[in-house]
């Protein structure tokens, strides 16, 4: 009797292509086979292989795995499940993580030294002792024991692949033969930590497991794979032949989307890829230079690949010099703020200055931010300079008039640490004595792109301690219209690119910052615009409804020192609210003679 | 109800034969081996093919439908895959099908739901096109009856 009929779904399907009624040329054609319930019972012989204590795996004669047990799976290393029935002896040793190429092909060579005249064949590989012997039904049985002293076999628990140790040796090996050149690819996951930090570690385990299994299905046997960090793993191929194409392959399929422990896991690769001989010939040189060519990857947008080039070294080393200096000019306080004045365009009064970090160089002289912050924020020095930096502002300002506000920048980074951020903040207020409305945060689109939940609650207990909240680079960033409706902004700047295309022909700056400033003011926000250099682009700004402007045309940034004699220039009678008192404002710039003085600031 | 039950909805852009024909006999395929691993591992769901896109439902245990998926994602037959929905479930969507399909397999001429639905789930609107693309396949599989004496 067939313990299965046939449900009428499960003839064969026929896909119809003609046009039928109903979703139109969609056709519904035959279903799927009614499930089926129930497992087969384990034959008696598994029971056997299990019972037997040392690692075993059942050939069938010309027909691949039949069975393997447990131990077989833990002393090979398969990363996640074992191997299907079926499988041949080659492809089974390519998935055993344990083995190297060397080590795989002598396995082959013992087996094959079965097919003759031999029924029992032995031989050692990896820490591993095999047995083979051909059993009277035609299957080969071979029973695996570790040798002594492989305790500490160097691989990774985790996902059993080669550790970090392992692959070093492995590299030098590689490296040794006369006339090899191997390729050395390293990986480095984007966005593993996240994942990690959000969903716990036994996910993110679970996760580099399946990116193992990942990468060793799309690897040949003679290449070697190991797990040499957290989130780092590193390829070693016999030659150059078509990596570019297995990188970019790789790229492709770690990016695909993973479902892991119940949940949807989104990461993707970057890796570095550096030739031997070509780019180095020792394995110390050759991991730098891969590792570069990983940083590279990373810093253009990740989830790519990039060869090493020599320039890569002199722009490393360059940085490496930088960073000497960055972590010296930390300690000896070689930092200094200058300060740009923003002047509201109603009254012609100043009504604030941002703070602009300036590192006074023993050597180069005055360095601008633009140079030393990416790699104060990659090397986490941003978050002592961004609370040196908030101190010293608030110190500062304290000493202006009580209607004059100090904006500060904040990076992303000091973002991350949201509570750290308060407390530097709180610091800098309590230390000084200002008030917190005279206190403004600016921040950039980026801040709002990451961990955003997170990142709005920092932003609303800023606002609680009455610290004004300003949107900078406004228009440079993403979809940044929606980022404003995100959080009640107190203030949206303008990017200073923007001004600059306010006089150029047909450019698109003028309708810009229309528009913005539109937006900006429905949404009950000051507009400022910056990088304003002539009278032009301020009239402009001004009939736009733009409401302050910083740039040259005011002033350029400032030493502290020069601050009291630019605020008794502009704002000659001290006090009063920026919108009431000062000059009336004329619609015609009236304030045109003051403009002008400003000019007469810029050194 | 089966512990652990999860849906899983995804699209995709096909990477199969542009004749029809052999179009068809990949679909085949596609269509035989998933019957029969799904039955196996007590997976259920509904699989779409238009406008050169795949969209696919695939319920049942969680490990067994995360195990699947895995090897699903590898599949050169198709690229971009963006999950639309992974979640939780009382129950099953197509309790009665290893693996129920529809098709399209004339690319000359795109179904205007069809095309609907998947300029949705690539653009970024993941919640609502979950949801499209589960009900773009139940009516296809409901009207099973019509169709399947083909
Ligand atoms: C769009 C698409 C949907 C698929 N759906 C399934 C499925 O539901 N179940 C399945 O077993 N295989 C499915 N496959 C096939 C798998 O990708 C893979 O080829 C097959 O599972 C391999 O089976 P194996 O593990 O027995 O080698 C699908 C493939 C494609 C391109």
């Amino acid at each position: 009797m067939n313990p299965f009929p046939t449900p009428r779904s499960e003839r064969p399907a026929c896909l119809a292509a003609s046009s039928r009624q109903g979703l139109g040329r969609l056709v519904a054609v035959a279903g799927g086979m009614k499930r089926r319930a129930g497992r087969i019972a384990a034959a008696p012989v598994e029971e056997v292989l299990e019972a037997l204590g040392e690692g075993a795996l059942l050939l069938d004669p010309g027909r691949g795995l039949a069975r393997a047990n447990d131990a077989a799976g833990r002393l090979l290393g398969w990363p996640g499940k074992p191997p299907r029935r079926g499988t041949g002896l080659a492809a089974l040793l390519r998935r055993a993580a344990r083995l190297d190429a060397a080590q795989r092909r002598r396995i082959l060579a013992c087996a094959a030294a079965l097919q003759g005249a031999a029924d029992a064949a032995e031989c050692e590989a990896g820490g591993l002792i095999l047995r083979f012997r051909r059993l009277a039904s035609g299957q080969t049985l071979i029973v695996l024991a570790a040798t002594a002293g492989d305790e500490q076999a160097p691989r990774d628990p985790l996902t059993g692949l080669a550790n970090r140790r392992a692959f070093h040796t492995s590299l030098t090996a590689a490296l040794a033969r006369p006339g090899a050149s191997p390729v050395l690819l390293l990986l480095d996951l984007d966005r593993f930590k996240h994942i990690n930090d959000s969903l716990g570690h036994p996910v993110g385990d679970a996760l580099l497991r399946l990116v193992a299994e990942r990468l060793r299905g799309r690897l040949r046997a003679e290449d070697l794979l190991a797990r040499i960090g957290g989130d780092e793993f590193a390829i070693l191929l016999e030659h150059a032949d078509g990596v570019a194409g297995l990188a970019e392959r790789l790229v492709e399929l770690l990016g695909r989307p993973y479902l892991v422990e119940g949940h949807l896991a989104n990461i993707g690769v970057s890796i570095g890829i550096a030739l031997a001989p070509t780019d180095a010939g020792d394995p110390e040189t050759l991991l730098r230079r891969a590792d570069l060519a990983l940083y590279e990857a990373k810093a253009e947008g990740r989830r790519g690949f990039r060869f090493f080039r020599p320039d890569m070294d002199i722009r490393a080393q360059a940085r490496r010099t930088l960073e000497t200096d960055l972590r010296r000019a930390v300690a000896l306080d070689q930092f200094t703020l200058h300060y740009q004045p923003q002047l509201d365009l109603a009254s012609g009064r100043l009504v604030g200055f941002e703070a602009l970090l300036r590192w006074a160089h023993p050597t180069r002289g005055m360095v601008s931010p633009g140079e030393f912050v990416p790699l104060a924020e990659e090397i986490g020095l941003i978050i002592p300079i961004g609370a040196w930096v908030l101190r010293e502002a608030c110190r500062e300002a304290l000493r202006w008039p009580e209607d004059i506000t100090i904006a500060v920048n904040v990076s992303p980074l000091q973002f991350e640490d949201g509570p750290g951020l308060i407390r530097a903040v709180q610091g800098a207020l309590a230390a000084s004595g200002l008030p917190g409305c005279r206190l403004e945060i600016e921040i950039t689109e980026g801040v709002l792109l990451h961990d955003r939940k997170e990142t709005l609650e920092t932003l609303h207990r800023l606002r609680a301690m009455g610290v004004h909240i300003a949107m900078d680079d406004f228009g440079t960033g993403y979809s940044s219209l929606s980022q404003l409706r995100s959080f009640p902004f107190d203030k949206i700047k303008i990017d200073r690119s923007f001004a600059t295309q306010i006089e150029a022909e047909g450019g698109s700056g003028k309708a810009l910052v229309r528009a913005i400033t539109a937006i900006g003011a429905s949404l009950g926000m000051t507009v400022t615009v910056e990088g304003v250099e002539t009278d032009v682009q301020a009239r402009f700004v001004d009939d736009s409804g733009g409401h302050q402007i910083q740039g040259y045309l005011v002033s350029r940034p400032i030493p502290p020192e020069f601050i009291r004699a630019l605020l008794a220039r502009h704002n000659p009678h001290p006090g009063g609210p920026p919108h009431a008192g000062g000059q009336p404002h004329t619609g015609e710039l009236g304030k045109k003679s003051s403009l002008q003085d400003n000019l007469g600031s810029r050194a | 109800m089966t512990p652990e039950l999860h849906r899983v909805i995804y699209c995709s852009r096909g990477d199969i034969a542009r004749d029809p024909s052999r179009a068809r006999g990949e679909l085949q395929r596609i269509l035989a081996i998933s019957r029969k691993n799904n039955a196996a591992a007590g997976l259920s769901g509904a699989l779409i093919f238009a406008s050169g896109n795949f969209a696919q439902v695939l319920e049942g245990p969680r490990a067994a439908l995360e195990a699947r998926f895995e090897r699903i994602q590898g599949d050169p037959r198709h690229r971009d895959i963006k999950v639309l929905e992974f979640t939780a479930v009382t129950a099953r969507e197509f309790p009665d099908w290893s693996m129920a399909f529809a098709g399209d397999l004339t690319a000359d001429q795109q179904d205007p739901l069809a095309f609907v639905v998947f300029a949705g789930a690539y653009a970024h609107r993941a919640s609502g096109s979950s949801a499209a693309v589960l009900g773009l396949l139940h009516g296809l599989v409901q009207r099973e009856d019509i169709w399947s004496f083909a």
